[in-house]
């Protein structure tokens, strides 16, 4: 999964596999599409998105899908906001400084106001940390936040707040853009009515229904160009692409497959397409039998077929990986040569490891269209290895938090999100979230020293060199980047492709029709 | 008349029973729980036990069902584990939607599976029949999904002529543009409308040439009379309980027809209580979808009963 946002996986739709071939019939009989009705007329705009459902709610904290995020976007501002290579760049915060040691911040912020016309102060935004760190508020920056000591944090003046953190910490300034951070007025409870910094102000809601928006005409960074926004939601790829080219929605979110090539032979729309957006990984447990053998995992490293995978089970769609998280994004290392296929030498070190013939299974889901066909491509991959893949298929909605606990190998996705913060839940020993159970002193104390190095040129080098050990032995190989899509009206102005959680994905305020 | 309606009213209560019995039983064979559907990949284990305390489902399967049986007697259908509001109020919000759907769809076959089955069947062999039945059939062997992706391509998309989908649109909003209802609720028509009107021309045809059709002529009955009087109520009795069945789907919430136009009524809820584990909510569902068909099985049955009283009435 995304580790901070991601489309809920039981939400694909109960159309996924027939879907694909019916919209290819329907994109024979329409040679053109629907003229120029932009839906809702004059500047309302509509975007359409996989919805979570009944449970949704307006609190900011919880954000459990990307539609989450959309909304949140809206309605709220976050102290800072990711740029494409998920750096920092300050929004609601004007500056951020810490001391010689990385423990204390001291964070400014700009004059900005609430939509009820209070200004938004250090209060605020130490309410709202505190919430979002709770852990029983379900915020995904909780980790993050989790290293704030708040007793020892406090409002410096009305807009200067000095954070305290428990350790110091040089990449602190990634959690002020973290989904699920956003800045609420002091005391906010209740979200049924809620009241943000954001672009827009809020009209009406329904969970699982229509989300509307009008303009703020008082946002610090500008009034949207749009009277209205309407967030729609469209579980069924099918229904959103056909929203799309009829002109009943400017905007429809994850596009795939099929519709992607329908859009592309499509006049009236025009495809975001985020290279890069997804790494697709394959979790090998290296804390069980049978990867408890460093052997077995070179194996697999070395007996996969990238590039088949690529064309295969992505359809081209997306680039080989090279077993790290965050190809491109900032603290990426440099020049890593690629991952060749060695099948020799990794016949070899199964027949060394005394695993010729084992039988190893994957778990996969129907969370991501491509973890299957992958599944069946590795499996005839490695065989040629004398290793014996067999593909488990478990339910999507309870996909992720079975394999917390359960099997030996097991695919997932994550999308884009710093580097930092990625080794540091993901990757670190006993972090929560480390599924491969790779537990490298060497790498920790790397990443630890990492944290504490104020030179930033310094820090990435250090981060790097810990990378460089966690592709070898961590056990988490990213295989593939795959492409996400969004879809536009080709009337629609000020968007571009952007990678998720970035700032400017569904960034509606800067947008125009017309 | 009356013993039988009642002996069929216990024997209701009782299916649903079973039902709902079945529902649980298997809700709790799925993978995973609420607590796990809730927390996801970002809960700590600890955190989802909690959860799970919190929302009692680490009391025994049959103690939650007995807890959730007793509140159903006083009227109660429990809160949602997912949204901790009364089951009844998402499911409520859905009805309508169902209904917009399902009501339109039902009149049409009402109306057309008579009259077409009836006329095809008269003309037995002849080229209106053939065309008819021709039509039947390919329409029928057509995925419900893949006619709604069809008409949405051709009459939507390229003829610009109605609106491809309901994205975005609440009860009231189709209301106010029913012209977003035309489409699905064609492709529902579709499909009862063919099965239903097959069988009334198989009924009408054989009735037509049965032995109490010819004796009837042979006593110099007039053709319009036998057709009136005996042909068309023996081949809509049986036809009754197929049409009830037809009902039973319609308003049960069509998955598939709601997925391909964005509609959200009890089908989507449905598919989405399930893929949350929220077994309060599957299975208020589940009464609902089943209290519907064994209702209108009854009175399927019994208008059979009414139309061809020689077929017997067994509970």
């Amino acid at each position: 999964m995304t580790t901070h946002a991601r489309t809920e996986p039981g939400r694909r739709g109960v159309l996924a596999a027939g879907g694909a071939l019916a919209l290819a019939s329907s994109g024979l009989l329409t040679g053109c599409g629907a003229d120029g009705t932009d839906g809702g007329g004059g500047d309302r705009f509509r975007a359409a998105f996989t919805a979570g459902g009944s449970q949704e709610t307006l609190d900011p904290h919880v954000a459990p899908n990307f539609v989450d995020q959309a909304r949140a976007k809206a309605l709220y501002d976050t102290l800072g906001t990711y740029a494409d290579d998920m750096s920092v760049r300050e929004r609601l915060a004007e500056s951020w400084e810490s001391d010689a040691s990385g423990t204390r911040w001291r964070i400014r912020l700009r004059a900005a106001e609430f939509h009820d016309g209070k200004p938004v102060t250090a209060k605020d935004v130490l309410y709202s940390y505190r919430r979002a760190a709770d852990p029983d508020t379900g915020s995904p920056s909780q980790v993050l936040l989790s290293a704030i000591d708040f007793e020892a944090s406090k409002a410096d003046g009305e807009r200067s707040v000095v954070f305290t953190l428990k350790a110091p910490n040089f990449e602190f300034p990634t959690v002020f853009a973290g989904p699920g951070t956003e800045i609420i007025p002091d005391g906010t409870t209740d979200f049924g009515k809620p009241v943000g910094s954001g672009p827009f102000t809020y009209v009406s809601f329904t969970p699982g229904g229509t989300a509307r928006y009008r303009r703020w005409a008082d946002h610090w960074d500008g009034a949207p160009h749009i009277a209205e926004l309407e967030i729609v939601p469209a579980n069924e790829e099918s229904a959103r692409l056909n929203a799309l080219l009829s002109g009943q929605v400017h905007y429809a979110a994850d596009m795939a497959g099929a519709s992607v090539n329908r859009l592309k032979a499509e006049g009236s729309t025009r495809l975001l397409t985020v290279k890069r957006a997804t790494a697709q990984q394959l979790l090998l447990r290296i804390g069980r039998k049978p990867f408890d053998d460093p052997r077995l995992v070179r194996a697999v490293q070395l007996g996969l077929d990238r590039q088949a995978l690529v064309r295969v089970a992505l359809a081209g769609h997306g680039e080989p990986g090279n077993d790290l998280f965050g190809m491109g994004l900032r603290g990426y290392p440099d020049g890593l040569e690629p991952r060749e296929r060695d099948v020799e030498e990794a016949r070899k070190l199964v027949r060394q490891a005394g695993a010729n013939g084992l039988k190893i299974t994957v778990e996969t889901s129907s969370v991501d269209a491509a973890w299957e066909p992958a599944a069946d491509l590795m499996a005839q991959q490695l065989r040629e290895v004398g290793l014996r893949l067999t593909a488990n298929t478990r339910a999507a909605s309870t996909y992720f938090s079975e394999i917390k606990t359960t099997g030996v190998a097991a695919f997932n996705t994550s999308s884009t999100l710093p580097v930092s913060d990625f080794l540091q839940q993901r990757v670190r020993g006993g972090a929560a979230r480390n599924q491969t159970q790779y537990a490298s002193k060497r790498f920790d104390a790397l990443l630890e020293r990492a944290r504490t190095t104020r030179d930033e040129r310094d820090r990435l080098a250090l981060l790097a060199r810990a990378q460089k050990l966690a592709r070898d032995g961590s056990g988490l190989l990213v295989w593939a980047f795959s492409d996400a899509n969004d879809a536009i009206r080709t009337s629609v102005r000020g968007l571009r492709a952007a990678p998720p959680n970035s700032h400017d994905w569904a960034r509606f305020d800067r947008v125009r029709i017309g | 008349m009356r013993a039988y309606v009642l002996r069929r009213l216990l024997l209701a209560v009782l299916q649903c029973l079973v039902v709902l019995v079945a529902v649980f039983a298997v809700g709790s064979l799925l993978p995973g729980d609420t607590a796990d559907v809730l927390r996801g990949e970002l809960g700590t284990p600890e955190q989802v036990a909690a959860l799970r305390t919190q929302l009692g489902l680490d009391e025994p399967a049959w103690a939650r069902f007995g807890h959730w049986l007793g509140d159903l007697l006083t009227g109660d259908l429990g809160n949602s584990l997912t949204t901790g509001v009364p089951v009844g109020d998402d499911i409520g919000r859905r009805v309508g939607v169902t209904l917009l759907l399902g009501v339109p769809a039902l009149v049409l076959v009402t109306v057309l599976a008579p009259l077409l089955g009836t006329v095809s069947g008269l003309r037995e062999g002849s080229r209106l029949d053939r065309t008819l039945n021709t039509a039947a059939v390919v329409l029928h062997a057509v995925p419900e999904f893949v006619l709604g992706l069809l008409l949405v391509a051709s009459v939507s998309l390229a003829a610009g002529l109605l609106p491809a989908t309901a994205v975005g649109m609440d009860t009231a909003a189709l209301l106010a543009q029913p012209s977003v209802l035309v489409l699905p609720v064609t492709v529902l028509t579709a499909r009862h409308l063919c099965d239903l009107a097959r069988q009334i021309r198989a009924g009408v045809a054989a009735e037509r040439h049965g032995p109490v059709a010819e004796h009837l002529r042979l006593l110099g009955m007039r053709e319009r009379t036998v057709v009136l009087r005996h042909v068309l109520p023996g081949a809509l009795g049986p036809a009754a309980q197929q049409f009830a069945r037809c009902v039973e789907g319609l308003l049960g919430g069509a998955v598939l027809v709601e997925a391909v136009f964005g509609f959200r009524g009890l089908g989507s809820g449905f598919v989405e209580a399930v893929q949350n584990r929220d077994m309060p909510q599957v299975q208020t569902y589940a009464l609902l979808f089943a209290g519907t068909a064994i209702v209108v099985n009854l009175l399927g049955d019994l208008a059979a009963h009414r139309l061809a009283p020689r077929r017997e009435l067994t509970a």
